[in-house]
């Protein structure tokens, strides 16, 4: 393996892209990626704050103390895995971890690694979601992803710019992943709009370090609409419109309890934004 | 003068006949209370090499030559292995031995459950080795996967014969009684997950076998390690200076010990084999699940006269049918009790012993049916428990028992409720709720100490045990130290070495300290004893200075020596407790805040306040993780465990701790030993899930009857309460909390 | 193997190990480091915390070939006066995790000398302790008198 350090964009040429390495190093190891060449990203992200953009290298913990940021994403950031993974872990990788599924991080061949069927279905899933889980029942564990679309913010990749919503995508058979990135493209900046209010509220099994069982954020814009993202709930980070969405949830036997749950949350967000 | 016994030996709640021999324990006891060094809160002896890193546990070893093994294991919970081809991976750079099922202890051909050790490899690196364990060959023949308990019970796939009890006349007590309340309890499997996973390097010099281990039982490897290997003890030496954290999972050898054993002896050099976080969460043991269907009958005023439980422990592959009845029998005064415990044998992990195993599990079923009771019978939980007050085990005296001064402490705490309840508002619902404690922890002869004492009137206690992080460095120092008149500054200990000392127990069962405790004393007193004749022969006065006394003696030193004496005959050495929980539960998200913890120990004598605040902390922040996070599981198709890292296997961390007041009784147990010392690391861990789930019912009326209270049991047992409430209502009687 | 330069504990160092190497391995095998503790190995539990610049980074998960700032482990903290109040605050049991929350601890007081109890449990929240000494700890983080 050699790793190789650009400088810039147009030194990028393949391999497997690595910031903080919270992600791609334990999953290296677990050979759940494999890679001739990784690519150390840092000298090409953009880090820091720089009025409404912020740079996909700042790190987790430069943002839970950024008052300029709005509240959904600082809290998202505050309350996202531990300190140390905070401090190394960049937000761009952040949006782009892989689901804590245990069967997916054990390797069974599920339908994210392009097996025939969802282990988790049929097997334990009380961690699991509860929408759009009829192909694959992970859920997305990024606080900061809900945080960031419901903010409806934008990003910059080193090919496009999109809506970070449209970052992502529902896995099927002809594609397991669940973003929309192509191969060697690499997220560099992320752009918020102006918004009046934004709330994050997260469900735990323990009051840190762990990763949302349900994530709640919300926003609300300068024309005064609501927009509404969850984490956990579903394989990508999940919109609704208003709580009454939740009723539609399609919850597995053991991951019921995640709808009283997230109707909970998703109330209290919003009152907490009015 | 050394007198052989025939006495019965107990060690986390397991009994055995055994043969002894003990001196007599001529010592009177100190007076009670805090002294000039024992009884006086003392920072750890080893505190300052801990901290700073310099300690050296078996994983920071490093041997010239040191080869590193990796383990083969199967992949299968039930599975023969039909060909195994250990070549492909001898072929492999860096790889210098493989051995396959059969060729070292517990390798085996047939795997009982997923992470059964198989075969392994040794190589000059770990990755080395690890690949070699990737490239053996294996053929492997599927086999019938049993991963219900109930239907183990019921095809009788049992570890052993189930265990049954029986006193008095249960039928008639129940038919009898006013009130009768049942329930069914269930508890998960738990993890030890000491932060230095289990591990041994091995080393042959000459026909002797070095054995460096993180363990809880020096003598104990040396012996299975002997028995195993056919070799004398003596040519087996232990060595477990520091160690990370065993929590009773380190108890015994285990296939690691003998892996390397094996394979150092085939490559002719030392061996490593060290199980990482992935394998210590599917191999190393575990606290086993367990189904508890109990019954208890009452008089209207309250007198307990009837208990029935059927228990099923989960036990697992290997492993032994933990007491998880004994609560039942013997917390309470109550004339008629019947239990059955099974032991079901699954294609699990093995059960291994856990910090007061059986009792942890037992208590939560009992003192969740105790508060059960207490609300049909209308009577405060509290009294209920005292009214019930066991003055004997069942018939056997106790040597001491202090839980009513217990229960009194437990009151200005257990007052605070009223106030609690008016805190609660439409969302956050806040309750406390109590659970005592009954466990073992006497500890037993035989363990051994010498005392060195040098001419600048320093003193060494020297003992081959070990200090598995319970301070146990620290207190024998203190008793040395109190029994020779010196500073503490004065006492050092040397311990962790077979070789550099006599036997010492287990540190398991909470017995370290009242076992070498007392020895420790007794070795300090002969100590003592010699320097006071030569303090005579000098002519000088009795209260003349150590120091002074042994100043002339140049390169001469004084040797004493000293063992614990017997239990006290006839007579059960028990401890006790009371936690008083206060909780808050967010009904709307099943949330629950554990706000705080008042624990109370009556324990004997307390040698150092300090670290047994610590092990109280220990064990309760142990026991919230147990009681709210933390559950491994299990593919339910295949049996292959789930929960393999500690990202998905959810330990408290310091975020989740609530305010913890400990309080002791501190009185010396009179029958027992030179010092009235019991033991207290696991005692803590027992009451606290039953405490916390009774400040639940209490807070919010709903009945939590499963471990962990995840969110996911919180909200069922709220909805449930809900429903009960909505249904009361309907017909007309008032909504109880 | 690639050549490897790291500044650790204020020293330098130069050597060879295969790119995927974690900076964990390196200091406890490399360099003889053996007070940063490997746990999990997987960056759960906070066992092998070091700072890199002042800030707590997990070595166990961070790629030797790639770190860029100055290392400081147990063995540059030893002096520190956190080092006294853990051991009077008997913030220590088995002692396993211990170096590794003494080095979260000291990048906490370094950057907020007088955190309040909810400030250190925020920021300890990722050194794992299996024997439960948390009350300790945050006794000895407010003790402290930098």
């Amino acid at each position: 393996m050699e790793l190789l350090r650009p400088s810039s964009v147009e030194e990028l040429d393949g391999g497997l892209f690595v910031h903080g390495g919270t992600e791609v190093v334990p999953l290296l190891r677990e050979g759940l990626l494999e890679a001739e060449r990784l690519v150390d990203v840092r000298g090409v992200v953009p880090h820091g704050i720089d009025g409404a953009v912020i740079g996909a290298g700042t790190t987790l913990a430069e943002l839970e103390v950024e008052p300029a940021i709005p509240a959904a994403l600082r809290e998202a950031c505050r309350l996202a895995a531990s300190p140390q993974l905070r401090s190394m872990g960049s937000l761009g990788g952040n949006l782009l971890q892989a689901t804590r599924c245990w069967y997916w991080r054990l390797g069974y061949p599920c339908r994210l690694h392009g097996g025939d069927r969802c282990h988790a279905r049929e097997g334990e899933h009380r961690e699991h979601a509860i929408f759009a889980n009829e192909f694959c029942a992970s859920a997305h564990p990024s606080d900061v992803a809900a945080a960031l679309v419901a903010l409806g913010a934008r990003a910059r990749t080193s090919r496009r710019e999109l809506a970070v919503e449209e970052l992502y995508r529902l896995p099927d058979d002809g594609n397991q992943s669940t973003t929309t990135l192509e191969e060697g493209e690499l997220l560099l900046e992320l752009e918020l709009p102006p918004v009046e209010a934004s709330v994050y509220l997260k469900a735990m099994d323990r009051k840190r370090w762990a990763f949302p069982q349900v994530g709640v954020a919300v926003a609300r814009t300068a024309d005064g609409t609501t927009r509404i993202a969850l984490a956990g709930v579903a394989p990508i980070p999940w919109r609704i419109e208003r709580t009454e969405d939740l009723e539609s949830a399609t919850p597995l036997p053991r991951t019921e309890w995640k709808v009283p749950l997230a109707q909970a949350l998703v109330r209290r967000a919003l009152a907490a934004l009015a | 003068m050394a007198r052989l016994i025939r006495t019965e030996k107990e060690v986390e709640g397991r009994f055995e006949e055994v043969w002894i021999v003990v001196e007599e324990d001529p010592l009177e006891q100190w007076p009670e209370g805090p002294l000039e060094v024992v009884g006086r809160p003392a920072p750890r002896k080893d505190g300052p090499e801990r901290v700073r890193g310099e300690a050296r546990y078996t994983a920071d070893i490093r041997l010239p030559g040191l080869l590193q093994a990796a383990v083969l294991r199967s992949p299968h919970a039930h599975a023969k292995v039909k060909r195994i081809d250990l070549a492909p991976a001898l072929a492999l750079p860096g790889v210098r031995a493989a051995i396959g099922p059969c060729e070292a202890h517990g390798l085996e051909e047939e795997a009982g459950f997923a992470g059964a050790a198989v075969a392994a490899v040794a190589a000059d690196t770990f990755v080395q080795a690890r690949a070699g364990v990737e490239a053996i060959d294996v053929e492997w023949e599927e086999l019938e996967v049993v991963l219900d308990p109930d239907d183990a019970v019921k095809r009788e796939l049992l570890t052993a014969e189930p265990r049954t009890y029986e006193r008095g006349d249960v039928e008639r007590a129940f038919a009898e009684a006013d009130v009768v309340v049942e329930g069914t309890y269930r508890t998960q499997t738990v993890l030890h997950n000491s932060l230095e996973t289990h591990q041994a390097i091995c080393e042959w010099q000459g026909d002797t076998l070095h054995v460096y281990i993180s363990t809880q039982y020096i003598w104990g490897i040396r012996q299975s390690v002997a028995d195993t290997l056919g070799l004398p003890e003596d040519k087996v030496r232990v060595v477990c200076e520091f160690m990370g954290g065993g929590f009773g999972s380190k108890n015994s050898p285990d296939e690691y010990t003998f892996v390397a054993a094996e394979l150092a002896k085939r490559t002719g050099r030392p061996v490593r084999c060290a199980l990482t976080r992935r394998e210590e969460n599917t191999s190393a043991g575990n606290r086993n699940a367990t189904i508890q269907r109990l019954r208890a009958g009452a008089r209207s005023d309250g007198t307990i006269v009837a208990f029935e439980g059927e228990f099923t422990n989960s036990v697992g592959w290997s492993g032994w049918n933990a007491s998880t009845e004994g609560p039942m029998r013997m917390l309470y005064d109550c004339e008629n009790v019947r239990t059955v415990t099974y032991g079901a044998k699954l294609n699990t992990p093995p059960m291994k012993a856990f910090r007061a195993p059986g009792f942890v599990e037992g208590t939560f079923g009992l003192e969740c049916l105790i508060d059960e009771l207490a609300a049909k019978l209308d009577v405060d939980p509290l009294e209920l428990r005292r009214r019930n007050y066991a003055a004997s085990n069942d018939g056997t005296p106790f040597s001491s028992k202090n839980l009513e001064d217990c229960y009194r402490l437990a009151e200005p705490h257990w007052e605070r409720r009223h106030e609690v309840h008016a805190r609660s508002d439409a969302v956050w619902k806040r309750g406390v709720g109590m659970a005592s404690q009954i466990w073992y922890g006497g500890g037993g002869p035989p363990s051994y100490a010498w005392v060195r004492l040098g001419s600048d009137g320093r003193a060494t206690v020297i003992t081959a045990m070990q200090d598995i992080g319970t301070g146990t460095r620290t207190a024998m120092a203190q008793i040395a130290a109190e029994e020779l008149g010196i500073p503490l500054e004065h006492v050092d200990v040397v311990l962790g070495d077979s070789a550099r000392g006599p036997y010492a127990s287990i540190s398991a069962g909470s017995s370290t300290l009242p076992s070498m405790g007392p020895a420790v004393r007794a070795a300090a007193a002969d100590a003592r004893e010699q320097v006071e004749d030569i303090a005579e022969q000098r002519g000088l006065p009795k209260d003349t200075p150590l120091q002074e006394i042994v100043a002339v003696l140049e390169e001469s030193q004084i040797l004493g020596k000293g063992a614990r004496g017997p239990n006290p005959t006839g007579m059960s050495v028990l401890t006790f407790g009371v936690h008083v929980v206060e909780v808050a539960v967010d009904v709307e998200t099943g949330e629950v805040n554990v706000e705080r913890v008042a624990a109370i120990h009556d324990v004997g004598r307390i040698v150092n306040p300090l670290g047994a605040s610590s092990q109280v902390e220990g064990g309760v922040i142990q026991g919230i993780g147990h009681t709210l996070s933390e559950e491994r599981l299990l593919d339910p198709a295949t049996g292959r465990i789930l929960t393999t890292s500690l990202d998905a296997y959810r330990m408290p961390t310091i975020a989740d701790v609530p305010e913890i007041l400990c309080e002791f009784v501190d009185r010396p147990d009179e029958h027992l030993t030179n010092l009235g010392s019991k033991g207290l690391g696991e005692p803590p861990i027992v009451p606290i899930a039953a405490a916390i789930a009774n400040a639940i019912r209490d807070a919010t009326g709903a009945d939590v009857h499963e471990l962990p209270i995840s969110r996911e049991e919180m909200l069922r047992a709220l909805r449930e309460a809900d429903e009960r409430a909505k249904e009361r209502e309907k017909r007309g009687a008032p909504a109880a909390v | 193997m690639t050549e490897l330069r790291l500044t650790v504990n204020g020293g330098e160092h130069a050597l060879d190990a295969p790119v995927g190497t974690s900076l964990a391995h390196v200091l406890r095998e490399e360099l003889g480091l053996t007070g940063t503790k490997i746990a999990c190995n997987e960056g759960h539990c906070g066992a092998c915390t070091v700072q890199i610049d002042g800030v707590p980074q997990l070595s166990c998960i961070t790629l030797a070939h790639a770190v860029e700032g100055e290392v400081t482990t147990i063995e540059g903290l030893r002096e520190h006066p956190l080092v006294d109040a853990f051991v009077n605050a008997d913030a220590v049991q088995c002692g396993y995790c211990t170096p590794g929350q003494v080095v979260s601890a000291a990048a906490l007081v370094a950057a907020n000398p007088r955190p309040t109890r909810e400030e250190i449990r925020h920021a300890m929240a990722g050194n794992i302790c299996r024997c439960g000494t948390y009350p300790k700890i945050e006794e000895a983080i407010l003790s402290w008198q930098g």
